[in-house]
Order: structure tokens, then sequence, then C-alpha cells
């Protein structure tokens, strides 16, 4: 037995996989005490045989919860002497372009916590000045007297060469100040170059580590001994929940990460191959591109602070069914980024909102019904989202239906916009695409946004609501690897790297196998170079099994490609050398049906739409739009024009009839 | 024009400015673009008006029309493929390093709109390395490209970009920068075109016009909350880079009703020296300050412009004549010409005005020979902000006319013969005040080999101004290690260092708000 579990801020999600069947809970999350809930649900989902599971893998907002509240770890920062403001002036650049007083947001290492030491290394690694270890004594008695849980050490170069950063971690271990995980080294966290990145993840690694410790040594108490537990990390894999005690920041921006590789595998199962996904929320909408394989970027920025971890290359926008609507003084029609959020939430969720939202016009168009929202669970004014939408109609001085597909426009040209930006601005054409759409307010919107992409398909999995717990069950085991070489490409460059990554690779496998990953066919390495042109400012990922002849050829052909144009006469550097070492997971075999083509009566009329309810739909289901699917936690608004059919798996595949 | 279909335009304009961006950081070679993203780009319409800007830096705000109008006015014709590339101060430019290119776009062989795309490069030649000489004249700036077709019909001028490239120290690294310019106009020119045979070209351009209109009226809407009056403030630079004087920088607002007159014609005459500043970038300095004041996002497009009238007197500093010196013209006096707006909207304002951040962009240009090979490089640094009625300035950060990124010291050490020992704030370097102003920074360079150091920096003398009884920040300090002495240097000179050598600048720190 298997269970993802996915703690959202309202609900608490499980899947469990069993003999090949899945079965899905969702019970209300326990934010004080967010492992309350799972564990009830776990009992639930097992029917009280919680000791039968093999493995939980969870999806934790523990890390992101402590940075976005400022509630981690007292923490220290150590730097090399003259740099101690580096997490200060960060790039020396402003947040906002046009602002009268731009503000910074809260650093999470107040300045009289950060210190500098005498040591200084060259770009080369070479020590020119020794670390003076009186005065990290000195740094270390402020530290103990200001009473410290955890210490983030970021010494220039230490990617080159570690041993200051280590001295500093065996002094501190040495005199008893702390224990070794307290302290978070930079060219472990992250070696590579560029000195704030890097002080900014590790400062954010040992900020969180302390907490996320607690939180999982807390669950591992809870859960029975012999159940294994997996975190979800950012790029989408997951790791045991002893490493990522280590790696805490890993998970920091896992969030959208899980509901992306279901949707991956969902799609794969039915035999699509490129999906866009499509994750609305209430107040916030998450894109991702899928080209045949998930994409990972290095580097990405919470509340304002850099991170430099792989996670999975989603696009986030202020744009979900709680988004406000209003006309500017200008005589606009704007929709976000302000939202009613959950509470006071849409007018017609009668919670005290009073201001037109998304939702409130998808219920003034009657995409929204009053009696099937959550279930039936939820009772919606649909009057009340009149009201408020009517306020808009009349500045507007057009109708309230008008001024309702009005404000679905303009979020759905929110979304467009956003995926334009990871799909045609990096080269992929969206009509090769099928939209995986989730979230609750998702399946409102997929059709329209299809359209305005042409995008020529639309698939909506059996159970979006519980996507990212789905996810959390299928994705594998991923652990990343990399070694900073700077180094120009000459005739021996391919020889040395292949030794460097012999050992890398070594160093996986034993990892791979003490993660659980004990099948040889099961484990798999992608080895990459991040590659540029001598001067230039940033890399290009060229994959290992790329480099057919020498690297500079392969590495000409990638920068063609994606920029259109190579200078061959050029000097070429490899900047990384990276490896990610995959685990396999056994995923639930889940076997489609045969489709037996019919079309189903619907369960309704309701003015132009045809209702149905997603439950009664089986495999082979064909009907047209325009028309309304009702599920437990999500509502799929068909257009006409659009004919949908349920395929073996369940999922309704929404095409242009 | 209705709400809805205003703002899907809004949208469908931004998202051909956006793309441009992307493609132009991306495929960039030189650090300046691809790290410190010292470009802008933008649409516009084909009597040349703004429809619509993804900026990153504020000086390039206003000046870019002024590119597109010398194309237009440099070309009888255009055709589909061509590209227009400038530099030249007094044909569309601002200071020669900036490098314009602009394309007509074509639907149905009828010219409909431009793409235009604005880049810093960090050396296009001049009497010294980096391109931001003391100069006398434009011609020791660098190579002076007027408005010339790089492409023809599609075809690019080997020649022409062969000229360009010779001018620089660092020709391999121009060669990327501006084929990956050419790559963001591609990128560009496609995606408008998918706009105007979906949407079509009648309907884009009245709506471009009503964009126009919208912005003009949210700029109007802010410009009436300010009372209606007259009010002046003063400044001064400090020396053209050859003689250390005060060069006054004087406006006049008059505010009536939704409209504004700023008047810089009582500014000193032109200088010898390098501070001159060309118009447009007088007009992009005062239209910043303007579109600080609107508290909503709105689309930077030509009617921002309109209810703005900025008036120069031909032959001061603020609007030289050819061939006067305009190298820190961009930088150093931008900054200045923001003060002096910011300070007179302060006295009809007071409660959203902050006081004087640091007025400097701190440039420092290196260049060199190491090891056989000529080295070039530039960066410019932050300062203090003003504090205001609401809250501190913030600390060590670019502000008002740039925002670029700094170079990271394992990336800078890496490829050039520098060394930083030191990049911190400079405490108590902010004005006191019942709001501090912020700290500027401190930052300590040696020199691994003999090279030509060139800096232009400003609030060396006068420092930044505090509002409402705020003390003004602590003036800058640029100090000259050689052989064990220190000595402090002009606020802008050239020295020749030897390996060894340390310099330190230490930038002006933000003017406080109120009395401490």
């Amino acid at each position: 037995m298997l269970v993802g579990v996915d703690i959202g801020g309202t609900f608490t999600d499980l899947v469990l996989s069993k003999d090949g069947y899945l079965t899905i809970h969702k019970l209300p999350s326990t934010p004080h005490n967010p492992a309350q809930a799972m564990l009830e649900g776990l009992n639930t989902i097992t029917g009280n045989q919680i000791s039968a599971l093999e493995r939980v893998a969870h999806g934790s907002t523990v890390a992101t919860n402590a940075i976005l509240e400022r509630k981690g770890a007292k923490t220290a920062f150590i730097t090399t002497q003259g740099f101690r403001d580096v997490l200060m002036i960060g790039r020396q650049n402003r947040p906002v372009l046009y602002a009268l007083q731009p503000q910074l947001s809260a650093p999470l290492i107040p300045r009289d916590q950060c210190y500098d030491v005498p040591e200084r290394l060259d770009h080369q690694g070479e020590v020119i000045l020794p670390l003076d270890m009186a005065a990290v004594d000195r740094v270390l008695d402020a530290i103990q007297a200001q009473g410290m849980e955890s210490i983030a050490v970021c010494l220039l170069y230490s990617y080159i060469n570690p041993v200051h950063e280590r001295q500093i971690q065996d002094r501190i271990v040495e005199r008893g100040l702390m224990e070794r995980w307290q302290v978070a080294l930079s060219h472990e966290v992250l070696p590579e170059f560029r000195e704030y990145e890097r002080a900014s993840t590790v400062a954010l690694e040992a900020y969180v580590r302390p907490v996320m410790g607690r939180y999982i040594t807390k669950l591992e108490q809870q859960l029975p001994q012999g159940v294994g537990l997996r975190i979800m990390k950012s790029d989408g894999g997951v790791i045991g929940a002893e490493r990522i005690k280590q790696q805490a920041i890993q998970t920091a921006l896992s969030g959208p990460a899980a509901g992306v590789v279901g949707a991956y595998h969902i799609a794969r199962l039915a035999g699509y191959e490129n999906i866009i996904t499509l994750d609305m929320g209430g107040t916030s909408t998450d894109v991702a591109v899928i080209p045949g394989e998930p994409i990972r970027r290095p580097q990405s920025e919470i509340d304002g602070l850099p991170l430099r971890i792989r996670l999975l290359d989603i696009e986030t926008i202020g744009a979900g069914g709680g988004s406000i609507a209003r006309v500017d003084a200008g005589g606009a029609l704007r929709v976000g980024p302000q939202s009613a959020g959950a509470v006071p939430g849409p007018a017609v969720y009668q919670r005290g909102g009073a201001q037109a939202t998304v939702s409130d016009a998808n219920a003034v168009l009657g995409r929204l019904d009053a009696d099937h929202f959550l279930g039936g669970g939820m009772p919606l004014d649909i009057e009340a989202g009149r009201r408020v939408v009517g306020e808009i109609a009349q500045q507007l001085n057009i109708s309230v239906n008008d001024a309702a597909k009005g404000i679905l426009e303009i979020a759905n040209i929110n979304i467009e916009r956003a995926i334009r930006r990871v799909s045609v601005a990096r080269g992929y054409d969206p009509r090769r695409f099928t939209l995986v759409v989730f979230g609750g307010a998702g399946a409102l919107h997929a059709c329209d946004v299809a359209d305005r992409l042409q995008i020529p398909r639309v698939l909506v999995p059996r159970y979006p609501g519980v996507l990212c717990a789905f996810g959390l069950l299928v994705a594998d085991v991923v652990l990343d690897y990399s070694q900073s070489i700077m180094r120009l490409v000459t005739s021996t460059t391919i020889d040395d790297l292949a030794n460097l990554l012999e050992d890398m690779m070594e160093q996986a496998k034993n990892d791979l196998i003490q993660e659980g990953v004990t099948d040889r066919d099961h484990r798999l390495y992608h080895a990459s170079l991040d590659v540029r042109y001598q001067g230039q400012a940033y890399e290009l990922n060229v994959p290992v099994s790329d480099v057919v002849n020498d690297i500079c050829e392969a590495f000409h052909r990638i920068h063609a490609r994606t920029y259109g144009y190579a200078i061959e006469a050029r000097a070429v550097e490899v900047v990384n050398l990276r490896l990610q070492a995959v685990g396999i997971v056994d995923h639930p075999v889940i076997t489609a049906e045969s489709e037996k083509v019919y079309q189903p009566r619907p369960s309704g009329q309701k003015g132009d739409f045809a209702l149905y309810e997603r439950e009664a739909l089986k495999p082979g289901a064909t009907f047209t739009g325009q028309a309304l699917v009702f599920q437990l936690d999500s509502t799929i608004y068909i257009p006409t024009g659009w004919s949908a059919r349920v395929d073996g798996y369940h999922n309704l595949i929404l095409e242009h009839a | 024009m209705d709400a809805i279909s205003l703002e899907v335009f809004r949208n469908l304009f931004a998202s051909v400015a956006e793309e441009m961006g992307v493609t132009l950081q991306r495929a960039a070679f030189s650090p300046n673009i691809r790290e410190r993203l010292d470009f802008s780009c933008a649409v516009f319409d084909v009597q040349g008006r703004m429809v619509a800007q993804a900026a990153h830096i504020p000086v390039h705000l206003g000046s870019m029309p002024a590119s597109v109008q010398a194309a237009i006015n440099a070309f009888d014709s255009f055709q589909e493929g061509d590209v227009v590339i400038l530099n030249d101060p007094y044909r569309g430019g601002t200071h020669l390093p900036d490098v314009t290119m602009v394309s007509p776009v074509f639907a149905a062989s009828e010219l409909v709109y431009f793409v235009a795309s604005r880049a810093h490069h960090a050396d296009v030649g001049g009497m010294s390395p980096g391109s931001l000489p003391l100069s006398t004249e434009l011609y020791q700036e660098g190579v002076i490209i007027p408005p010339v077709k790089l492409m023809l019909s599609g075809w690019i001028n080997d020649g022409v970009l062969a000229m360009i490239t010779a001018n620089s120290r660092a020709p391999q690294e121009r060669l990327g920068d501006l084929e990956a310019q050419l790559a963001a106009h591609r990128a560009g020119k496609t995606r408008l075109l998918d706009i105007l045979i979906e949407h079509g070209v009648q309907n884009a351009t009245e709506h471009a016009q009503a964009l126009m209109a919208y912005s003009r009226r949210m700029t109007q809407a802010t410009i009436q909350t300010i009372p209606d009056g007259e009010y002046t403030f003063s400044d001064a630079l400090e020396g053209d880079g050859q003689t250390e004087f005060h060069i006054p920088i004087k406006v006049k607002i008059t505010v009536k009703g939704s409209e504004m007159i700023v008047d810089f014609t009582e500014s000193a005459p032109q200088v010898m020296g390098n501070v001159n500043a060309v118009e447009p970038i007088v007009r992009s300095a005062t239209w910043y300050c303007v579109r600080l004041l609107t508290d909503e996002d709105i689309p930077v497009n030509h009617g921002c412009f309109e209810p703005v009238t900025v008036l120069t007197k031909v032959g001061s500093v603020l609007n030289p004549e050819f061939p006067a010196a305009v190298a820190v013209g961009n930088t150093e006096t931008s900054q200045r010409v923001v003060d002096v707006v910011l300070g007179a909207l302060a006295k009809a304002i007071p409660d959203k005005i902050p006081a004087a951040s640091q007025g400097s962009m701190n440039n420092l240009t290196v260049g060199g020979i190491f090891q056989g090979q000529q080295f070039v490089y530039y960066e410019t640094i932050g300062g203090g902000h003003g504090a205001s009625c609401t809250a501190d300035g913030i600390s060590g950060r670019h502000s008002h006319m740039t925002n670029t990124l700094n170079t990271p010291v394992e990336a800078l050490e890496y490829t050039m013969p520098l060394r930083v020992l030191a990049y911190g704030l400079r405490d108590e370097s902010g004005g006191a005040g019942q709001h501090r102003g912020g700290d500027g920074i401190r930052r300590v360079y040696e020199f691994l080999t003999n090279a030509t150091v060139t800096i232009n920096s400003e609030r060396r003398i006068n420092a930044p101004y505090g509002l409402n009884g705020g003390s003004p920040g602590a003036i800058g300090v640029n100090t000259l290690i050689q052989a064990g002495q220190s000595r402090v240097i002009k606020g802008k000179e050239t020295v020749q260092v030897q390996a060894g050598d340390r310099l330190m600048i230490e930038t002006p720190g933000g003017g406080g708000w109120g009395k401490a």
C-alpha cells in the first residue's frame, strides 16, 4: 500500500494505491498542526491499518510558510571579510522600477547576526589569505551569546575549494556550539558561482532546516516503524525524509510541483506526450510546459529572496477564481492581482465578499451552478454575484452578462500571456500541445484559454481536485549533483570530465540504494554540462548524450538552435558538470477500460446548458457543448463548438467538434 | 472603445515588447546586458509614437521615441526586412554606448508599426575603455553611428557590422550583442504580425490609439491631484570632468489643472566636458518623475507624455549643440534632473515626495591589456535612497534612472584582472531624520595589472538633499591607494593604475526626511 498526501491550505488530500486500485480521501486541513489531518486521513484511508503502509509520499509547505511568515530558525551568517552585507545589498537593484519609496522584503537574517572573518581565496581556489581562527572564535563567541539555532556559512569561491568553510564548521562542532547538521555550508548546498545567490540559498537552508527537521522527526514518531516517508522537492522528485532534513530548502517551492507531476503521468498514460498544465486556484494560477519531459530550471525566488535550486519550470500569475475585477480611473476594466481569497471570497460564496470576482462572473453566466458547488455542499448566492458584477456593468454602461464575459476575457488573456511566456517565448508551439487542467477553477476556463492559443485539445483528469496527491504517489526519486568546473574546453576536457562523472555516478548509485531503489533497472542517470562562450554570462545546458565528438560542436549546435546563431571561432568553457540520478518508483498499474461509444443523457438542462454528472459518465461517453459537467471539487465548462469524450481512464477529452 | 478590449490589447502589445526582452536577454553576450539587464524594448506606431514598452531602465523610457523619429526622418522609405541602427545622440541616441535598432513592420506591404530595442554596449571605442571618457567633444567618445540600415530587405550589411565591431575594444562581444538585438527584433515582429493577422490592422490601430488616450487620462488624473501653482528648485552638477565648478540645473514647474509645464531653460549653458545631456534624456527623466506619482500600473506609452511639456534651451547643458561631449549626461545629469523635478514637486505635495537619493550612478570603467589580451570592464554602483514621510530610504541600491544589477564578484574576478576586497554598506552615510536616508556602499578594488581607470560620479561635493528638516546624505568619496599612499580623487577623473594599486569608492547616502 502506497499513499500520496497533499496538505493544502484548506484541504488535505490523500490518494491510496493498493493492488492496482486507487482510493481518494479529502478532509479539512489543520493549519496549526498539519500532521494531525494527515494522520487522521491516513487512518481513514487505510481502514485503521497505517502499519500496513509501505510508503507515504508527502508534499509539505512547512519550509515555505516558515519563510513567508518569517518564522524560521534564529540563524547567523558568516562570510568572507569585506562581504558581511552581501545579503543586504543583493544584486543592488530595487524590486520595483517605478516606486516613490521602494521597499525591500524583510531580511531572513538581521544585519547584527551577520559576520565576516579574515580569509580569501582567488578565483582558482588558491588560498591568498588563510582563515584567521582567532577571529572565527571571536565571531562564535558573539553567536553563542546571541543564542542562535543554526549558522549559514558562505565564503567566496568555496565551490572550488571548500577548505575554509569546513574549518569553520569543524570549529563550531569542536566547541560544542552546535551539531554538525545545524551548520549549512554553501559549497554543499549549492556548489556554484555567484556569491549572492549562493549566500541567499544557504541562508534560506539554514533558516528552515531546524524547523523542517522538527516537523519530520515528529511525523516519523507518529508513523508506525517501517513506513517509509518521502518528501516532495521543488523539482517534482521525492527523496527520503532523512535526506530532506539536510536539504530542507529543496521543498520550499514544491507546492505547485506535485500537480504538474500528476498531470504529466495521467497525460502520458492517456497517450499525450506534449502537455501544458493549467492549475487555477482561488488566488493564483500555475502554468507549465512539458515537451515530452518536465523542464527544470536552476533558479527562482521566494518572497523576493533568490533561491538557486532545481525546480520545475512553473510560471505563477496572480489570477484565480477570487481575483477582483474593478474599473480603474482611466476607464479600463482590470482583473487582479488583488484577490478576495477564500475569505471574504467571491460574493457568491456568501462569506462577506462584496467585490466582483472571476468566480462571480462565472456564476452570472451560469457556469457555476448554485446547487452543485462542492457537490452541493456549498450553496451559491447567484443573485449576490449578479449584484456585484452589476456594479461593474453600470460603470461601463453595459449589460451584466457582457460585464461578466469581459471579466472572464481579461482573466483568460492574463493566463494566455503566462502560457505564451513558457511556450512561445521558449520556442514551443502550443498548437502541438494538450492542455491538462486541474485545480478548482481551471476547468471553467480551459476551453476559452485553449481557443486563444489554438491548443487543439483539453484533458480534464478524472479527479482534478486531488491531482497533487496523485502526483506524490507517482513521483520518482530524484537526486541532483553538480560540480563547478569553470574551464576552457581543450582536447583533454572530455577525459577529465569522464573521470569526475564516474565518481559522481558512484556516489549517486550509493545514494539511490540508500533511498530504497535497489533494482538496478530502476536507476537512471542523466549527465549534462553547463556550457557557454568564454565571456558570456549565462550557460546553456548540454546533455552529455548530445556530445558526439566534442563539446564545442554540440554547444554550437544547441546555441544556434536556441538563439539563432553560433560563434564557432569563439572559445567555449564548461561551467558546471551536472548529474541527475532518478530512481523509478513502482507506479500503480492503471489499466484502460474499454470505451463503448454512447451518448449520455444529460442529468438536466439549465438555460442553454446541458448538465452532466461526472461520476455517471462512462468510458466512451460522447457529447457536445454547450454543457456543464459537475463533480465534487470542480465544474467543467464546455462551450458551443467543443465536443467531449470520456476515455478509458475516465479522463474527459475536449476537442473542437 | 470598450473597457474590455482595451485591457485585452494592452496585454497584446505588452507581450510583443516582453517577448523581445526575453529573447534579447537570453541571447546577449555581454554581462552588461545578460547579468545587468541594461536594455529596453518597445513598439511604436507608424507615426513613431510609443505604444508599449518593456523597460528595465527608466532613462530609456522617454528617449526611445527620438530614435524611431530619427529613423523615420533619415529614410524616404522602408522595405520589409530593414533594420535601422543608430547611436548618434544628436540623431535619436542618448550616449554612444546605447545602441538602438529600429525595424519597420509591414502588413500586406503597408508599413504599420515599428519595433525597437536599445542596449548598452560595454565598449564602442573612443578615448578610454568603456566609452564613457572625460571627453570634450563627441568624436572622442566612440564610433558615431548615424541612422543607417544594418539590414536591407532581410540582408545584413556586413560592411556596416564590420565597421561597428572594428571600432570596439571587444569586437566579438559586440557582434554577439548586436546579433542578440536582431534576434529580439525577429521575435517582436513575429509576435506583432500574429496579433495583426488575428485581430486585423485597423482594429489594432484603433486600440493602440485608445491605449494612448487611456494612459493620457490616467496621467492627467495624477497631475490633477497636484495643487495648481509654480514650483521651482535648483541644484547643480559638480563639474564637467575637465574642471570642478557648479553647473546649475534649474527647474520651474507650472501645474495647471491636468497639464504640467516643466521648464529647464534657466539651467546652465552647455559645458566643454561630458555632462551635457541631449533633450530626450531630460524628457525621460521628467516623465519618469511623473510616472512615479501614478499609483496604477498604467501602460507606458505616448499618452503618458502628452500632458507634460518639457522646455529646454538650445545650447544649454540640457540641450547641447553638436558636437558637445555627452558621455555621462545619460547617467549623471539625468539623475540631477530627477532631483530638481522631485525637489520642486516636494513643495507642492510634501507628503508624497522622498528626499534626494544618491544622485549618481558611480560609473567605473577599467581597461588595459592583460596577458596579451585587451580587456574592458564597466560597472555602476548603488547607493542610499532618500527617506520620505512614510519610511526610511533603502540602502545600497540603484535609484531613479537606472536599475542595473551588479556583476557578481565571483564572475568579475574570473574574467577581469581585478579583485574586489570589500563590498558593503557604508554605515551612517544616510541622512538623519524622522525617517533616515538609506546608506551608501563601500566598494574596494585591487588592480592585478596596469590599467586605465575612469570614474564618472557625482554628489562628491554637494550632498543629496534632505526634506522637511531631514539631514542630507553623506557625500561620496573616491580614494586611490598607490604604494601605501591614499589620496582622494575627483568625482570625475581618469587615472593610470599599477598592479597592486587599490581604489575605494564610497557612494552617497540618501537624504533624511523630517527632523530627527
